[in-house]
């Protein structure tokens, strides 16, 4: 119906006495890849929950390509990397990837998951002998397995070495170029600059700041050549900002 | 769902320590002590088959509850809500693990009731050792849904040692481990109205050739009712969290 693989419209969360999220709106193209970006204790996991349905929102909706999170997931549509969730002890990346494989109508080949997750030569290997980059890895792979039209990574690539963000990165964008859209949280900026087509910058529950890395440097008021760690300073902590002006 | 019961029954089978308290410990404890008491009669049944069933017994709680508390590793991991953005719907995943959990009774009263065959030359008729196989599995339904109880319940911290004193009080007292005719009276009361004595009565009853006593079935099903009251409440406030 429309274009939006996800919609949040004044969505609220509370714990507490704490506003994890507040008010907030957001929206996400078919087809794009999107950053999401903000200070630890943003509301970037909290919003990311309510996303999958695992969490309701006190206020406001979220929906997934129209429907409702829940609909979307229970028709595979929807493939998520959470912050951890592989720590299955007796299972092998193999088990992990044929459960998710069979649970998803249209997956992809198991040597084409294994490739896209840099996980080819351990894939025998048990969940709980993984290193934290591999763990994540496994992750991915179980986030990818189904083809999913959605992906959303809540910090993906946080424990992976250099070479493997890149094939991670890769992976994301290639399949983004097949028509996948892509939702993730990252702190690493660079990253969000340089692999997302736009940036949504959360702080204390709100969207600050979005659009494209160059939107978002103008907005803050910083020059184009220069790292986004600036604007993103100046957009999520004012008293960085007034600091920085002189 | 078949997909994720074959996942879970994988990960079953390579976990050692299920193999060592639901299948080695029942079978060296029978064969170290079932020679004890080797002439009385005990529970309706000669001694070795009374002790036979108890300890089949033993080990089947011991498994099912150890399945079912690993429910808060998994839940403290992460793992349960990964599964939730899966199409596998949550009710499925609170059912493959009762049904695996219970499915672990099984080794158990094969091993034991192997050894008891081999050291005491217990014999049954065929009919009896099926009927006797099924009603240990069968009845560890109330275990399941305690172990589910303690795993969505509880943090995995608190899940083990509630788990294990719950695991221990259950077994001795119900006189799984040592038989109940060997109580003091008060205690003896005690155990008839545990669910782990009445588990393993329902295979000393099926042993002699008698149905399953209504009154033992009663406490069954009161604390399966119960269980499963507690399992329900632990189940909703783990999935209402976060």
């Amino acid at each position: 119906m429309d274009d939006l693989a996800i919609r949040l419209t004044g969505v609220g969360r509370r714990y507490g006495s704490l506003r994890a999220v507040d008010d907030l709106d957001l929206t996400v193209e078919r087809g794009s890849v999107v950053a999401l970006v903000g200070p630890n204790g943003a509301g970037k996991t909290t919003a990311i929950s309510m996303m999958l349905g695992l969490a309701p929102p006190d206020t406001g909706t979220v929906t997934l390509f129209g429907g409702a999170p829940a609909e979307a997931v229970r028709a595979g549509r929807i493939g998520a990397m959470l912050q951890d969730g592989a720590f299955v002890p007796g299972a092998t990346v193999r088990d992990m990837i044929e459960l998710a494989r069979a649970l998803y109508p249209h997956p992809l080949r198991i040597d084409r998951i294994l490739a896209l997750a840099g996980l080819t030569g351990i894939a025998g290997r048990r969940l709980d002998r993984l290193s934290g980059g591999e763990a994540q890895r496994a992750r991915f792979a179980f986030a990818v397995a189904g083809d999913p039209e959605l992906l959303v990574l809540d910090e993906p690539a946080a424990a992976m070495d250099i070479a493997a963000r890149r094939a991670f990165w890769t992976a994301i964008r290639s399949s983004a170029a097949d028509g996948r859209t892509v939702l993730f949280s990252t702190h690493q900026l660079h990253e969000a600059d340089e692999y997302a087509d736009r940036i949504v910058v959360l702080a204390a529950g709100r969207v600050v700041a979005e659009g494209t890395p160059a939107q978002i440097r103008a907005s803050a008021g910083v020059r184009d050549g220069e790292s986004l760690d600036r604007a993103f300073l100046a957009l999520t902590d004012l008293s960085v900002a007034t600091e920085t002006e002189h | 769902m078949r997909a994720y019961l074959r996942f879970e029954l994988r990960r079953l089978v390579r976990d050692p320590r299920l193999m060592f308290f639901s299948i080695i410990g029942p079978v060296a404890t029978y064969l170290v002590f079932s020679s004890w008491s080797a002439g009385d009669r005990l529970e309706g049944v000669d001694a070795p088959v009374a002790i036979m069933i108890g300890l089949a017994g033993y080990g089947a709680v011991a498994g099912v509850l150890m399945v079912g508390s690993a429910v808060s590793q998994e839940r403290a991991a992460g793992w349960l809500h990964q599964l939730r953005v899966t199409p596998l719907p949550p009710g499925r995943v609170v059912a493959v693990k009762a049904l695996v959990g219970s499915l672990t009774a099984i080794p158990p009263v094969i091993a034991v009731g192997a050894a008891a065959a081999i050291q005491h030359h217990v014999e049954l008729p065929a009919g009896r050792w099926v009927a006797l196989l099924l009603l240990m599995w069968a009845g560890t339904v109330p275990f399941a849904l305690l172990g589910l109880a303690i795993g969505y319940g509880l943090a995995p911290q608190v899940a083990v040692p509630v788990n294990f004193l719950a695991f221990l009080a259950l077994s001795v007292l119900g006189g799984l481990l040592a038989p109940a005719g060997y109580f003091p009276r008060g205690l003896q009361s005690l155990a008839h109205a545990l669910p782990t004595y009445r588990y393993a009565e329902l295979g000393w009853r099926t042993a002699a050739g008698h149905p399953p006593t209504v009154s033992g079935l009663a406490v069954l099903v009161a604390w399966t009712a119960g269980f499963a009251l507690v399992a329900a409440w632990a189940y909703r406030r783990s999935t209402a969290r976060r």
